[in-house]
């Protein structure tokens, strides 16, 4: 595969972590096969990317043209952008002592020296099923396939709107809806509209906005109702042994 | 002392395995010793280490906070045993953060690489600095044992000065990363179950934290006066109950309010393991404490208290294992496989718990944790030991004790290493099988003995007659009995001649669940049943297309070989005759293979009509030498 040579990714070995959808650690895209049709799955490359706002470090960053891409010396390994990517994409070197997160990067470094023109697997395609530009290009192309062959294609740009837009964008025939591809559609509670979750097109990252929002109030309030109550508390105890001592001395007093 | 010294033997030992289980961890990675996978990432030592060590250490920051801000003076003498298993509850949280990270050395890359919109950088953060404030909280118990060095008294006694505002620190540190644990599931709103997700889930996680925490001081504090056989703090354990009480009838009424506002409420009622798991939860964290705290009598009696704060104490850890993994939806849907601990992750978990209980042990017995000190233990007047007697090595003697220590530490060190299986450090992973064309059609050529000479086999023939694929095929099944070949020819038929079970089984292989095959319904799966008529269909379904390429059976082009029936009825039946004849011992076995109605199924009747069973006076088969060879 193109991917592979250009990405230098070594060959794949089928062990038991993986994913039975063909990704890996040495396996930044695959094709699924759904009925006759293929598809194939990586890396979305969110444009507010659920992975690069959960990365304790930032080694998950989105670059200026979209990709997001990964800083190995950065990562320490905690593995939270694998449990917070909505598509399940990131994969981790479960066998190596020395582990990286690995996904596609969209040859991010290779475009940018200037080795390639495009990503590997856009150039590979012989077909044009897979092509390589600006979004708002990609997206008016992707309107017009639609409407040459309505009859053929689903209306419907998928990583249009989604977690708040993808720079991968698919679409897809009829009888092959793709919404397998992200996790949303499998949930426990499909079709069951519950109050706090967050919407299909909304981006992930607004979950935790409110509870990163509310730190430092929270910080700075608790310190405040904390001092305030052991002021009251001390100064409520000290009145009430100052009353015994006024009464102690009183008896004293009346004794004497 | 007896009671303290047993359980340090238990304690050692599995700091001895988990030691051995440790090494083996950072020298061959996370994939051969946890049962972590791309499906679910986080496991038990998220689940437990961090989550539920950080919840069961937040004793600290509640008795501090009753203590010294609220004023509860009655509290005093467990605030410093409280803020010990907080400070150690830390330490092992760190510890196990250490094995659970990828590449740990990197850790301290969250203090020069900043993003704050991480709900995990801020709980890094926090830790981080609580556990330094909860280091000079401790510091005085230590300090005040070497007041005589003139440097030390004064660090004592500015400690002593600033304590109010490091406990003040302290609980602010401690609100935010308490409930920011809980901030961490809020960006995997698809992975948890509905009934556990809520945009509130960081007020839920500090609330149970406050209860966790009051509940474990209770645990610990009965736990540690059992063993050092010290009267029971009565009248502060009623106490803390009591609060423990009202503050999880609140955790109640929020985690239920929650669930019904939001509209998860369909989901209580459903049946499912999601449910069960939260109905199971709801009955360790809530009602079992609720129930006991409440009622006075049972609060009187100790038992029944410990009881009641155990209980607690796990089904809150149970809370955690459940929001850091049991309830994601790989585990409850069909999407991936579902996740259980290796015994390797559990081993490692238990070492750390260990660790942290033997250090609270050597700070009890060493400084004034507790009012009183226990009995000093080594203050039993010393007797000569004898070599020879016995008694010697029972007794309570310390130098004794250390090595009955020392050696369950080493005996355990080297049992778990060996049983580290060489085979999963070792595996490399499967190289994909090549495949050929299936060609399982008319007639074989089965070179069963490997000696270059084969017969030809009707397949086709057999195909419609034998009901299933594995009557033949599979050989290696522990015990089978379906072909009566393998019961003596086991030299003849290696372990995976035919079919390859464990191939089959494993996920690095065809991936197939048991039931793929296994009758469900029958037998509860323990045996294959070859009756159905569907296990024709379930192994062409793949073989059809597909065959190993390796195989050693050849698809025969030409007729010349040895049949067969042939062969059987001429080589097999006939020394099985002679043997059985001869053999008394065989005779009682009676192996399946000298009975014709073996593959006869209607020999009755076909004896009746003299179909088969014509013995051939003249051979006319041809052995062609080396056919695999010239291929």
């Amino acid at each position: 595969m193109a991917c592979k040579i250009v990405n230098n990714l070594a060959p794949d070995k089928p062990r038991e972590w993986q994913k039975n959808d063909g990704l890996s650690a040495r396996n930044w895209t695959s094709v699924l096969h759904k009925g006759s049709y293929n598809v194939r799955k990586q890396c979305r490359h969110c444009i507010e990317p659920s992975c690069a706002s959960v990365c304790p470090v930032g080694a998950l960053y989105k670059t200026e043209t979209g990709a997001v891409v990964y800083d190995k010396e950065k990562c320490l390994g905690c593995r939270y952008c694998m449990m917070a990517c909505p598509y399940g994409i990131p994969r981790y070197d479960w066998d190596s002592p020395v582990p990286y997160i690995e996904k596609c990067i969209l040859c991010y470094y290779n475009i940018k020296n200037g080795n390639i023109k495009e990503p590997a697997c856009c150039s590979a395609c012989p077909t044009e099923a897979t092509i390589f530009g600006e979004r708002d290009k990609l997206l008016k192309e992707a309107r017009i396939r639609i409407e040459k062959e309505p009859e053929k294609y689903l209306n419907h740009i998928y990583g249009e709107y989604e977690v708040g837009g993808t720079n991968v964008i698919y679409i897809t025939h009829k009888d092959c809806p793709l919404d397998f591809l992200y996790y949303y559609n499998q949930r426990v509670e499909k079709g069951i509209k519950l109050i706090g979750q967050p919407e299909i097109n909304e981006p992930l990252p607004i979950t935790t906005k409110w509870a990163m929002g509310a730190v430092p109030s929270v910080f700075v309030g608790m310190g405040v109702i904390m001092s305030g109550t052991y002021w009251i508390i001390k100064r409520r105890q000290q009145l009430k042994k100052n009353n015994e001592d006024i009464n102690l001395t009183r008896d004293s007093d009346g004794k004497s | 002392m007896e009671r303290v010294n047993k359980v340090k033997l238990i304690l050692w030992t599995i700091l001895g395995g988990s030691l051995a289980v440790a090494i083996t961890r950072f020298i061959f990675g996370l994939g051969v010793t946890t049962n972590l996978s791309d499906n679910s990432p986080w496991g038990f030592w998220i689940g437990f280490d961090v989550m539920g060590g950080v919840a069961l250490a937040s004793g600290g920051f509640v008795i501090a906070a009753f203590y010294y801000i609220f004023g509860k003076k009655a509290l005093y003498s467990i605030v410093r045993a409280a803020i010990l298993t907080a400070f150690l509850g830390y330490v092992s949280v760190v510890i196990g953060l250490l094995f659970d990270l990828g590449l740990p050395w990197n850790i301290w890359h969250m203090i020069i690489y900043w993003n704050p919109h991480s709900p995990l950088f801020e709980v890094g953060w926090c830790v981080m600095l609580y556990l330094s404030v909860l280091t000079l909280e401790f510091a005085p118990v230590v300090l005040e044992k070497y007041n005589r060095i003139k440097l030390l008294a004064s660090v004592h006694r500015f400690l002593d000065k600033i304590k109010i505002p490091l406990v003040i620190l302290g609980i602010m540190l401690s609100t935010l990363h308490q409930s920011s644990l809980g901030s961490l599931f809020l960006a995997m709103p698809y992975r948890l179950h509905p009934l556990w997700y809520s945009p509130i889930i960081p007020i839920i996680f500090f609330v149970s934290a406050i209860c966790l925490g009051l509940m474990m001081v209770m645990v610990g504090s009965l736990t540690s006066s059992y063993l050092y056989k010290k009267e029971y703090e009565k009248d502060i354990l009623i106490q803390i109950s009591k609060y423990s009480a009202w503050i999880l009838s609140f955790y109640a009424i929020l985690r239920f309010s929650d669930i019904i506002i939001r509209g998860a409420g369909v989901f209580l009622s459903t049946w499912s393991w999601g449910t069960f798991l939260f109905w199971l939860e709801t009955l360790l964290s809530i009602i079992i404490p609720l129930f006991t705290f409440s009622i006075p009598y049972s609060r009187n009696k100790i038992s029944i208290l410990y009881f009641g704060a155990l209980t607690g104490v796990i089904g809150i850890v149970f809370n955690r294992l459940n929001v850091g993994g049991l309830t994601h939806l790989n585990n409850l849907t069909e999407i991936g496989t579902f996740y259980f601990p290796s015994w390797m992750e559990l081993v490692i978990s238990a070492g750390v718990v260990s660790t942290s209980i033997l250090v609270f042990f050597y700070f009890i017995e060493n400084y004034k944790v507790w009012d009183k000190n226990p009995i000093d233990l080594y203050s039993i007047p010393r007797t000569k030991p004898l070599l020879t007697s016995l008694s010697a090595c029972l007794e309570a003697e310390p130098n004794v004790i250390r090595a009955k220590l020392s050696f369950a530490f080493v005996i355990a060190f080297g049992f778990a290493f060996a049983f580290i299986s060489e085979e999963s450090i070792y595996n490399e992973g499967c190289e994909k099988s090549p495949v050929v064309r299936a060609r399982g059609g008319d007639t074989l050529l089965i070179d069963g003995n490997r000696n270059n000479y084969g017969v030809s086999f009707a397949h086709k023939k057999h195909q419609s007659v034998v009901a299933s694929c594995g009557y033949c095929h599979h050989l290696n099944k522990p015990g089978d009995k379906a072909t009566g070949c393998y019961e003596c020819h086991n030299d003849m038929y290696r372990q995976s001649d035919a079919f390859q079970h464990s191939w089959h089984s494993s996920s690095q292989g065809a991936n197939l669940g048991c039931f793929k095959c296994h009758s469900w319904y029958e037998n509860k799966g323990k045996n294959f049943v070859f009756t159905s008529d569907k296990l024709t269909q379930l192994c062409l379904k793949c073989h059809k297309d597909i065959i190993p390429a390796d195989s050693r059976i050849e698809y025969l082009k030409t007729y010349k070989t040895l049949s067969y029936t042939d062969a059987m009825h001429n080589l097999c039946i006939k020394c099985h005759e002679r043997m059985f004849s001869q053999d008394a011992l065989l005779r009682k076995q009676n192996p399946n293979l000298t009975r014709c109605s073996n593959c006869h199924n209607e020999f009755e009747h076909s004896l009746k009509e003299k179909k088969i069973f014509v013995k051939k006076e003249k051979n006319q088969w041809v052995v062609i030498p080396s056919v695999l060879q010239n291929r």
